[in-house]
């Protein structure tokens, strides 16, 4: 009977273990999901445009390595940011280039310095094939590079040994596209180890306590058999347990009453304490914005967008004219990012839910913590960089804020203000000035 | 009241208490709300509902303690923009920048810089590089995918590239003000000064 029960609740056990494994485990999925479909490539449409390889040797495009080389500088340098040699980028593929344009042999170079010189005045001039391309990629419009012709004739040199290399070849050296995506799969492949392992534990655990259970009933039956035992031993072979017994101990009783009013009055205190604290609260956005993505993978600043946060009081939702920074180019097909299309369009701001909120009778300033006090954003703010969804870190408690003034020391070097202050100080202690020192527990610096 | 009944009092009391604490969407249970949600209009925060809070609100109007929005403000909102050809007055701020947005060479020929190119202004304008161009231009002002964001954003300008190394102060500073091609205006995020300062710095990048 005892051991049934054991038995039953160790399986209930495992049950609820074998949950959280598989709860982890689905968890760890969604996130990878999300990492890869963040960093999906933008400019994935490439192929389309790709010329095919090899081709014959243009006349009046050199040959030698000399160019070639001067070519490959020249391109890297300055053209490779819009174009690639077989797939289409900002700009069009640049191999066979030199075929495609108007003209033959020399005509078709000068053609092209021209363009590259300064391809509006090539399009105004209403030639036929620029203005094709310029319907074609409207309203981007070609940086001008002064060129030499000798240049333009090395850079071609080099496109023209790219493009009778083929793209095969060249893929290998340019294309960064499919690595991105992978990266943030990492974190999948360690979790699913771990819960291979923790199974693995859990079923050499199951399989000692049967083992166990087979050894205790073998001693039991043998025992049973023996006929010399005395009475003491007798009894203790044959106790059975009993739940009567239990629920009608006082002392057992007394312990569990113990215990229970304990955990309640625990339980309620802490509960108590939150009253009025926000900490953990963590609002579905109206969009689903991802901090561990810009600030985390794309290490975008904080002070990009929140413009306010050196500046002003507060640190500023940036508004959707921030967004389209980068968001006119990337990721314009995704479903999230045609809300801030919609805003835009509507003129209507996106109603973000607002996670940190001070009450009005304590008065807080930005500028004041981060760019005189110098404080990371991640001290109140937490690991905001690997955050999806971004909560309240700190309790914005007053006792939290009061200890924080407490044990932050003020960096006084390079500021006169503090000169006379610091030199009091130093008489009086060898502690370093913190900002309690210099008034920061006064109650009218922050409520007033 | 048997024992049984007294637990299962207790362990209601504490569910009720738990609920009290934030988690998810719920902000958690708010001691004095009052105090908490201000009568002025706070910005950065908007509630249009105007039944939010009524349980709490002791004040004669029907409008609940919680309401915070302006219905004469387009899509009720607590904040205005200033009105058109607002000029912002801190006693030093030049006058609004009006060359229009696609007068490259007229920004080139007369814009000057106000800012002297000292070592204070360089490390002021390289802070500021470090958060407004570091993570499309790369640390060196190179672009293509030397910047972190260059994985996912093609076609960002190399400040050495020679259509680009030679570009006076004026167009820098236009380009960071209403921006170029694919990039963006940067100019509601950086003040005049802060352009300027950052100019300084992409000068000397110009030259790497």
């Amino acid at each position: 009977m005892a051991l049934g029960c054991k038995m039953r609740n160790f399986l209930f056990l495992i049950c609820i273990l074998s949950g959280t494994v598989a709860y982890a485990q689905q968890d760890s999925a969604t996130a990878a999901g999300d990492a890869a479909a963040g960093g999906e490539q933008q400019e994935t449409a490439a192929a389309d445009d790709a010329a095919s390889g090899g081709g014959e040797k243009y006349p009046g495009i050199p040959t030698d390595q000399a160019s070639i080389s001067a070519g490959q500088e020249l391109f890297e340098g300055n053209c490779k940011t819009c174009h690639n040699i077989h797939t289409k980028l900002v700009g069009p593929a640049l191999a066979n280039v030199y075929e495609r344009v108007p003209g033959e042999g020399e005509e078709s170079i000068e053609w092209l310095h021209n363009f590259i010189y300064n391809s509006q005045k090539v399009i105004a001039s209403g030639d036929p094939y620029a203005q094709k391309l310029w319907e074609e990629y409207k309203p981007t419009v070609m940086t001008s590079f002064p060129f030499e012709k000798e240049q333009v004739k090395d850079i071609l040199a080099y496109i023209q040994q790219e493009t009778i290399k083929g793209p095969a070849t060249a893929s290998t050296e340019t294309g960064p596209g499919g690595e991105v995506t992978t990266d943030g799969k990492q974190t999948g492949i360690s979790s699913t180890y771990m819960s291979v392992i923790l199974g693995v534990l859990i079923f050499v655990l199951v399989l000692i306590l049967v083992v166990l259970i087979l050894i205790v009933n073998i001693l039991v039956k043998y025992l049973k058999d023996k006929e010399d035992l005395d009475e003491a031993d007798r009894e203790v072979i044959e106790q059975k347990f009993s739940f009567k017994d239990l629920a009608t101990n006082k002392v057992f009783l007394a312990i569990l009453t113990a215990i229970f009013i304990a955990v309640v009055a625990k339980t309620s205190i802490d509960a108590l304490f939150t009253v009025g604290i926000q900490q953990g609260y963590q609002p579905a956005q109206p969009i689903a914005f991802s901090h561990a993505l810009h600030a985390g993978e794309y290490e975008i600043d904080c002070n990009y967008c929140h413009t306010g946060v050196r500046k002003s009081k507060n640190a500023n939702i940036p508004s959707a004219n921030i967004c389209m920074n980068c968001h006119s180019v990337v990721k314009t097909e995704s479903k999230q990012i045609q809300e801030i299309y919609k805003a835009v369009e509507e003129n209507k701001p996106i109603e973000w839910v607002r996670i940190h909120n001070l009450p009005d009778l304590a008065y807080f300033n930005h500028e004041q913590h981060v760019e005189v006090g110098e404080i990371e954003c991640q001290t109140c703010h937490g690991p905001i960089e690997e955050m999806e969804v971004v909560y309240q870190y700190a309790p914005l408690t007053m006792g939290w804020c009061i200890n924080c003034h407490r044990e932050t020391a003020v960096n006084a070097d390079g500021n006169d203000y503090y000169n006379k202050l610091v030199e009091l100080h130093n008489q009086e202690t060898d502690e370093p000035m913190t900002v309690e020192d210099i008034g920061g527990l006064e109650c009218s610096k922050c409520h007033y | 009241m048997s024992s049984i009944q007294k637990y299962f009092y207790a362990l209601v009391a504490i569910s009720v208490l738990a609920s009290c604490s934030a988690d998810g969407d719920n902000p958690g249970v708010e001691y004095a709300p009052q105090m908490y949600h201000t009568t002025p209009y706070e910005p950065l925060s908007q509630i249009t509902n105007v039944e939010a809070g009524e349980w709490a609100s002791s004040d004669e109007d029907t409008l609940g303690e919680f309401y915070n929005s302006n219905p004469y403000n387009p899509h009720n909102m607590t904040m205005r923009e200033p009105a058109e050809n607002t000029v912002r007055y801190t006693g030093t701020a030049p006058m609004p920048y009006n060359i229009p947005k696609d007068s490259f060479d007229l920004a080139a020929r007369t814009l000057t810089n106000p800012v002297d190119s000292t070592d204070a202004v360089i490390t002021q304008g390289r802070a500021l590089y470090d958060r407004f161009c570091l993570h499309c231009h790369g640390p060196e002002g190179k672009g293509g995918e030397t910047g972190t964001v260059g994985k996912v954003f093609a076609g960002i300008t190399s400040y050495s590239s020679i259509g680009v190394k030679d570009k006076p102060a004026g167009h820098i500073f236009h380009v960071i003000t209403h921006g170029k091609g694919r990039m963006g205006a940067h100019g509601s995020q950086l003040s005049q000064e802060e352009r300027w300062k950052i100019v300084r710095y992409v000068q000397i990048l110009q030259k790497k």
